[in-house]
């Protein structure tokens, strides 16, 4: 109970709405699997009009399930309720809910070429051959596959399939497009400019869009909103920036790339770290772990965790530093190194700086942190088993 | 062996390397043919020879060499071939379509009973054609189940063991096994993603089965059925066993060699039916790939 | 799940074909310890004609027995050595062999036999004898100790196997021996299985080729069913169900082993 009521509270009702979509909502929602998995726990989603909403996750959170879900793949439990707009169709089946579906092996027909793939569905829904002919020439215009129409399936290259698996969900105008990291199994330089086609694409047409991925880089830049989701719970919904700047736990802290961690305590309205003391009016993000699990200032006393990115630490002149590490390894990564640090914290620490800044591996480094990067949880003694839950 | 060459100039083969005592990784053509020569010499003795010897006898018979094609120029013997051809494409289509639904049903669906039921389907794998035979009187035959049924419901005794139906009961009988496992084998290897794109589009149950499932078995439904096609010409022990009135072709051969003394016809005969069968059988290996035709084979 | 009509329609066909399977054999399992298969089970059981039958037919059904065997030790010795040969060394040679070595599944029995006694009938004491029969039965089941065999061998990367074993000092008999077939095993096992099965059970080769004094369970059989009375029959065929069950069931064994085993056998994941 208390997992899921911590975690509700995020930007349900930011404005992210856009004329034209379908509005979809999922009420007391759970699913349990024949051999009596509990794959989702009680959750409300709303996802609204026109949005991009992605579902991010590591595997086996349940995002996937969410999405056929939504899709009519499977079905809720009993109590369930599942409405697109005005209709209520929880208990319609995928073949009657009009949405288009985007499989992360892109499910193309070998026995068909490109233009009939993409005009399957007009066919099954009868589409008279003149107009659907002509829709399918629309389509893969507008995705750049024209000159592909005949070629068979296993001619084409990954980046090709995905458009035409595109192209073939689109063509009958679902309500709702449904992408099941679609991008996965491509190489990452493909990834990166078909994200940014199937970005523009989705403001074009207006249309509401569900996206699941493991890749926080891919949810920030495609959703209007993200889910993220731990063992078949939302741990947070918001907006990119808020993910980004104040997670809510330190699961999804540590998901969006907050992997450095550090045992401290809050007493007095102030961070302690060993001899370092910083107030928590300067820190980024601070969230109290207490019971009913709300942003509370005012942390009191008790166990905190501290997450920061490799930019929450600064190298400084030994005067102006708070800790001191050793260097362990050293990444060139052309627009900065970075620097895996021992002697901080339990485990090594990942630090940048400036590409061109001398240093080898075995030297001693001072640094400050940067209190507006760091994020930190606070724990009550007693709430511990509460705050862990996230 | 280029463990040898190291820095030798020319290296001659010495008297350890020929007789495969290297000590390097390959062995030498000499242990090579040492190791094939057992089987060799059984294949060869006992296979190749007698098919030469076969082939010659063909043209001691009356007609000479012309006896190669008695099997299209003989009346009987073409009767014969054409019985044969027709009820083993009738088993091979009804065993298909058959197996194709069930094997189907097995993969998609689990249910308490489900490995005992193929356990069940897969039991006559390994019956000679005779135990077969014997399982058509079983069911058909004048104490059959079948005859029991029909007598309980409608009075009448129904018994066809003796008769063409019964025959094709028996073909039936062990081609099932082999054509379910094949289905089966094949209908796992579908991509249930292609279904669920299909539904999406809006597709009903029987589009996605004609446009998905089915052109995604063909390669497996082709290969099980020339398998079973080319099992049902072959057969002997189930046709000798119920002795019917229908004359199989490996019936005309087991008589004109046992009965008529007919030597050369019954080898004119025998190359006939083993071409038909080892083309289908190369057939299935082109097409699919080398375990198929041994895995169904078999038996029978 | 809901499970409608089509569920419902098709577990019917399917339980139908499976009675259609079971059916005859549980009825000629029964008829074999029945006193009198005309009157039915009222008319009790007895084990009389399974003792008539071992009376009767004991000679035929050792002789099955002792052929399996052979038969397993003649394909094991050609046959592995063989697989070695086709794996390691694919040219066209060996590939031709191969397709040689596997006619003899693709023709039908019948015809083999012919083969056989065109050209060794003349043979007096060869024809026969049990080892005629013997070279039937090892013409038509080697082919599947070989792909059995082949087959977990081209799985093996025996290369880096041999190469390995030879730069430890290992000449290539010894490594045959203690390196390749001791991989091999589960391939030879699954061949065997195999081949002892398909010798037990085979007929048309052995029909043909059978003297009064040489014959084989399953011409017993036929010999049984064309003149001996139904329950006879039906014993003797209980008798082979009994000896072919236990092989059967420890091959599907051997092709799926169980989850549990499966499990527990897989790598130990990084941390």
């Amino acid at each position: 109970m208390n997992a899921t009521a911590m975690a509700q509270p995020g930007s349900q009702t930011v404005q992210t709405e856009k004329p034209g979509g379908t509005r979809i909502e999922l009420a007391g929602c759970t699913k349990t699997f024949p051999d009596g998995t509990r794959a989702l726990l009680p959750f409300d989603l709303t996802i609204n009009g026109g949005e991009t909403l992605v579902l991010l996750g590591p595997s086996g959170c349940g995002k996937t399930t969410i999405l056929r879900l939504i899709a009519g793949l499977e079905f809720p439990d009993a109590g369930g309720k599942i409405t697109f707009g005005a209709d209520d169709v929880t208990s319609q089946s995928i073949e009657k809910r009009r949405v288009g579906m985007v499989f992360q092996s892109y499910a193309l027909f070998p026995n068909m070429t490109v233009a009939e793939n993409v005009a399957y569905g007009l066919k099954v829904q009868k589409v008279e051959r003149r107009e659907r002919d002509e829709r399918v020439r629309a389509m893969l215009e507008m995705m750049h596959i024209d000159m592909l129409a005949d070629r068979r399936i296993d001619q084409l290259s990954g980046g090709q399939r995905q458009r035409v698996a595109l192209a073939r969900a689109i063509a009958l105008r679902p309500r709702v497009l449904l992408l099941d990291e679609p991008l996965t199994a491509l190489d990452a330089k493909l990834r990166v400019t078909l994200r940014t086609e199937i970005n523009s694409l989705l403001r074009k047409l207006g249309i509401t869009a569900i996206y699941v991925t493991h890749d926080q880089e891919e949810a920030m830049a495609l959703g209007d909103r993200i889910v993220v989701m731990q063992k078949g719970a939302i741990a947070q919904i918001g907006t990119p920036r808020e993910i980004y700047r104040a997670p809510r736990s330190p699961f999804v802290a540590d998901f969006v790339g907050a992997s450095n961690r550090l045992d401290g305590r809050i007493e007095q309205n102030s961070l302690v770290l060993g001899d370092i003391k910083i107030g928590l009016e300067q820190i980024g993000h601070a969230v109290a772990g207490g019971p009913n699990g709300h942003h509370d200032g005012n942390a009191g006393q008790g166990v905190a965790d501290v997450y920061f990115r490799a930019d929450g630490l600064a190298i400084c002149t030994p005067d102006q530093g708070q800790m001191r590490g050793r260097v362990e390894a050293i990444s060139y990564l052309g627009e900065k190194s970075r620097l895996t640090v021992s002697g901080i914290g339990e485990s090594a620490i990942t630090l940048d700086v400036d590409p061109d800044f001398q240093i080898a591996i075995g030297d001693d480094i001072h640094c400050r942190f940067n209190p507006e990067r760091l994020t930190v949880f606070g724990r009550y003694p007693d709430a511990r088993n509460a705050a862990q839950t996230m | 062996m280029a463990l040898q060459n190291l820095g030798e100039g020319r290296s001659r083969p010495s008297f350890s390397r020929y007789f495969g005592m290297s000590r390097s990784a390959m062995a030498s053509p000499a242990t090579f043919m040492a190791l094939m020569a057992p089987g060799v010499a059984i294949v060869a003795a006992f296979f190749l020879i007698p098919l030469v010897l076969v082939a010659a006898e063909v043209a001691n018979g009356p007609d000479g060499w012309a006896t190669y094609l008695v099997i299209l120029t003989n009346a009987r013997y073409f009767e014969s071939l054409v019985q044969t051809l027709l009820m083993s494409a009738g088993v091979t289509v009804v065993a298909l379509i058959l197996c194709g639904i069930v094997g189907m049903f097995l993969v998609r669906n689990r249910f308490s009973g489900r490995s005992v039921l193929i356990g069940l389907l897969t039991l006559p794998l390994s019956f000679p054609g005779t135990v077969v035979g014997f399982m058509v009187i079983m069911l058909a035959g004048r104490q059959g189940a079948v005859g029991s049924i029909s007598n309980a419901l409608i009075g009448e005794k129904i018994v066809f063991a003796y008769e063409i139906a019964g025959l094709f009961i028996g073909y039936l009988y062990f081609s099932i096994p082999r054509v379910i496992l094949a289905v089966m084998a094949s209908a796992e290897k579908l991509d249930p993603q292609l279904e669920e794109a299909a539904r999406s589009l809006g597709a009903p149950r029987w589009r996605v089965v004609r446009d998905v499932i089915l052109p995604g078995l063909m390669p497996g439904l082709i290969s099980s059925g020339a398998i079973c096609f080319a099992t049902a010409m072959g057969a002997f022990g189930t046709a000798f066993t119920l002795a019917t009135d229908i004359d199989v072709l490996p019936m005309v051969i087991y008589t004109e060699f046992t009965r008529n003394a007919n030597i050369a016809v019954a080898a004119a005969l025998s190359i006939a039916l083993g071409l038909i069968t080892w083309l289908c059988l190369s057939a299935v290996r082109f097409l699919v790939g080398e375990k198929a035709d041994l895995a169904a084979r078999g038996g029978a | 799940m809901r499970r409608g009509w089509p569920f419902y329609a098709q577990l019917g066909l399917t339980v139908l074909l499976c009675l259609f399977i079971v059916v005859p054999i549980v009825m000629s399992a029964l008829a074999g310890v029945t006193v009198n298969v005309f009157k039915g089970l009222s008319s009790g059981l007895t084990l009389r004609w399974i003792f008539e039958v071992w009376e009767l037919y004991a000679q035929s059904i050792l002789l099955s027995l002792w052929l399996a065997v052979a038969c397993l030790v003649v394909t094991t010795l050609a046959g592995v050595p063989l697989a070695y040969v086709l794996v390691r060394r694919p040219n066209r040679l060996t590939r031709m062999f191969e397709e040689i070595l596997t006619l003899p599944v693709a023709i039908p029995g019948l015809a083999l036999a012919l083969a056989l006694l065109i050209t060794y009938g003349g043979f007096g004491s060869f024809r026969s004898s049990w080892v005629f029969i013997l070279i039937g039965h090892v013409l038509f089941t080697m082919p599947f100790m070989v792909r059995s065999v082949a087959a977990v061998m081209s799985a093996m990367d025996m290369k880096t196997l041999e190469e390995g074993a030879a730069s430890l000092g290992a000449g290539f008999w010894h490594r045959f021996l203690h390196v390749i077939v001791p991989n091999a095993m589960p391939g030879i096992l699954a061949g065997a299985l195999m081949v002892v099965t398909l010798s037990i059970g085979e007929f048309n080769l052995t029909w043909m080729l059978h003297t009064p004094l040489t014959k084989t369970l399953p011409v017993g059989l036929a010999d049984s069913y064309a003149s001996m009375r139904l329950e006879i029959g039906s014993a003797y065929t209980l008798i082979f169900f009994v000896l072919i069950m236990p092989l059967l069931i420890a091959m599907q064994m051997l092709a799926n082993p169980g989850k549990k085993r499966r499990a527990a056998s897989q790598p130990a994941e990084d941390e």
